[in-house]
């Protein structure tokens, strides 16, 4: 065994551009896959449609590579009919938080048991450029000759609505925290979101200055800071996990024990370990 | 059990569970909203049974997809506003060939229309709504007994043509209470047929035309018609046994009307006057069939709940004209068909009113 096993390198080279972020990704994903024991025995994985939805087609699992934004109903259904399995969405901002975003703001609040890897590139990749939910304010890119002029969508915001959904933020420079991220996230007994800044060379950062995908990675190496344990937020470029308070689930067709509404836990360091 | 007084939005849920249903997903619309409510009293002691109340119908629609996907016979209800929103996942899961279950309960549109007369304004819809080929399986059952013996069968339909197969309603027999018996109802439930997700394959569910190995086919046409045919032809054949239709009334007359749904029903008393087609299978249209009762009538009037969607269709099989009755904005009674007929000089006029001989 070994994280090659679940990589189809028949298919590659992949479709992916020449430094695109989303292959570190997939080799983070396979390497706690590996390590977890995950296969296409227990396993589903959930893809939506931008460059990052094509990772399905590189992994040997059975892969739903669904309609653009909607992996969310489709992988909560799943682990609805099959409580039994690992389902782990990976698709990109604009699927996640735009075209997506009303499934993302419910799916957050049923807290079903998925895991969400977010490749947050800031862009609209597969289209060529245009803004995207996540994209910074002031951005020029092909359908922002100006700059965008919108306020992001705040992910951690948004996710930190629940009491019992995890939060990670990563970058694909800090390979050790993105693989603890994503560990972690896959074990939490809950909605779990992991936010990875990576870099769309080809259709972003060229444009907005970077030389190479290189100096991207360097930028996020520079820029984000592991955040200080106990902080229960992270601030922007801060690197680490949020968590909630896990819910109680009553087993299936009983009532869920009433109570108060949890208090959220304690975040910690994401940076460290490995 | 015996005898029981059942609403057609029921008998659509009783039936769907006869048929094996364990997961349903929707969102309220009128007049659909029994059969999400009804769903939802179920799952409450039949754990096996999961509902989700979804966040709209674009999430129900994919949820119903992704549930069939992982083992279980899924099904979601709606109305026009709500069908449209859904069209977008049912051609997806025609390309990847899922089988479940989408209930359209027809009322006036479009968009959100005259909440909530009955219509069936969502003929074409229910056909190609989506964008791009593909072959749809569509009943349309006209009372209440139907309702629960075509949803089960609508459920076989998909189990056997690996697709969506849309069973449409109206309001109209949604809220009909007829006595029915279920347990008279003979029906055959076929099993799964598309291995669950995680039985040890690596396949790859996709709306993007690729090959076998997964790789985009996406500028290849010989590809495109080799899946475009094969799944056709699978949908065609399939259709064949559930070719269900009825014709009847008086044969000898020279007018045959065309009436589907509760449109049958409500043409009912005129059947001393008229020879009758009812096509419950609206999709694929029953060419053979159409044409042959076609040409043992004079005239051939299509009456229907919409401007001549399914009259459009049956010029095109007959390449004939035929006379149309629209049942516009809700008024779907005796009434306006009786004028309708007249107006096209093929009821006197001393029939229509009160003392009228088909009254
Ligand atoms: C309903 C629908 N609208 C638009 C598109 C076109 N489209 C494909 S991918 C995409 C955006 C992709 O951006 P993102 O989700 O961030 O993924 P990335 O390519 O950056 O990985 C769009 C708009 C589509 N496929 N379907
Ligand atoms: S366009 Fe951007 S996101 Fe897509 S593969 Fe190329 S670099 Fe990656
Ligand atoms: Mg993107």
């Amino acid at each position: 065994m070994g994280f090659k096993d679940k990589l189809k390198e028949e298919l590659f080279p992949t479709i992916w551009c020449p430094g695109c972020g989303i292959g570190l990704i997939m080799t983070q994903l396979s390497l706690v896959m590996d390590d977890l024991g995950l296969d296409e025995g227990n396993t589903v994985l959930v893809t939506g449609i931008g460059c990052t939805g094509r990772m399905g087609g590189y992994m040997h699992f059975d892969a739903v590579y669904t309609l653009h934004g909607r992996t969310l109903p489709v992988a909560e259904a799943i682990k609805t009919v099959r409580p039994e399995l690992k389902v782990i969405v990976v698709s990109g901002d604009g699927d996640q938080a735009s075209i997506g975003g009303n499934h993302l703001l419910h799916t957050i609040r049923r807290n079903p048991d998925i895991t969400v890897l977010c490749n947050n590139n800031e862009i609209y990749g597969l289209t060529g450029g245009q803004a995207g939910p996540t994209t910074p304010q002031g951005t020029k890119t092909v359908s922002s000759p100006a700059g965008t002029t919108t306020t992001p969508v705040n992910l951690q915001g948004l996710v930190n609505t629940s009491p019992h959904a995890f939060y990670a933020k990563t970058t694909v420079y800090h390979q050790g925290a993105l693989r603890k991220a994503i560990r972690e996230a896959i074990a939490w007994p809950g909605f779990a979101f992991v936010d990875i800044t990576s870099q769309c060379i080809e259709n972003n950062g060229r444009r907005i200055g970077f030389p190479s995908a290189n100096e991207m990675l360097m930028h996020y190496k520079r820029e984000f800071r592991p955040a200080p344990p106990g902080s229960s937020a992270l601030e922007s470029h801060q690197l680490g996990i949020v968590r909630g308070t896990p819910e109680e689930r009553a087993p299936a067709g009983v009532a869920a024990p009433s109570g108060g509404s949890p208090s959220r836990g304690e975040a910690g360091s994401g940076e460290g370990e490995e | 059990m015996a005898r029981r007084l059942l609403q057609g939005n029921e008998a659509v849920l009783l039936g769907a569970l006869r048929a094996g249903a364990t997961y349903y997903a929707g969102y309220p619309i009128s007049p659909s909203t029994e059969i999400l409510m009804r769903a939802s009293v179920h799952a409450a002691d039949h754990p096996e049974f999961r509902f989700l109340q979804a966040e709209d119908e674009i999430a129900s629609a994919n949820a119903i997809i992704g549930a069939s996907l992982a083992g279980a016979k899924s099904f979601t209800a709606t109305s026009g506003p709500g069908f449209s929103l859904m069209q977008e996942a049912i051609g997806y899961a025609h390309k990847v060939g899922v089988p479940c279950v989408f209930v359209d309960v027809q009322r006036v549109g479009p968009a959100t229309g005259m909440p909530t007369m009955p219509g069936q304004g969502d003929i074409l819809q229910s056909r190609y709504g989506s964008s791009g080929d593909y072959t749809s399986l569509v009943f349309y059952p006209s009372s209440v007994v139907e309702c629960y013996r075509y949803a089960v069968e609508a459920f076989n339909a998909a189990e056997e043509s690996l697709s969506p197969v849309v069973l449409l309603t109206d309001a109209f027999i949604a809220h009909l209470n007829e006595v029915v018996d279920l347990d008279a109802i003979e029906v055959e439930v076929k099993e799964r047929t598309l291995p669950a997700l995680a039985s040890g394959q690596t396949r790859l569910f996709t709306g993007v035309l690729v090959y076998a190995d997964g790789e985009p086919a996406t500028a290849d046409a010989d590809e495109y018609l080799r899946q475009y045919e094969e799944a056709k032809a699978r949908r065609l054949t399939i259709a064949e046994r559930y070719a269900f239709h009825e014709y009847g009334w008086n044969t000898e007359a020279e007018t045959l009307l065309i009436a589907y749904g509760i449109t049958r029903r409500i043409c009912q008393p005129l059947a001393s006057h008229f020879a009758l087609w009812r096509p419950v299978r609206i999709w694929p249209v029953l060419e053979r069939e159409l044409r042959e009762v076609a040409a043992r009538h004079r005239n051939i009037v299509v009456v229907e709940g919409n401007d001549g969607q399914y009259a459009g269709v049956v010029e095109r099989v007959l390449r004939r004209d035929v006379a149309r009755v629209p049942l516009l904005g809700g008024r779907m009674s005796l009434e306006a068909v009786r004028e309708g007929l007249a107006r096209l000089g093929l009821l006197a006029p001393e029939a229509v009113g009160p003392a009228g001989a088909a009254r």
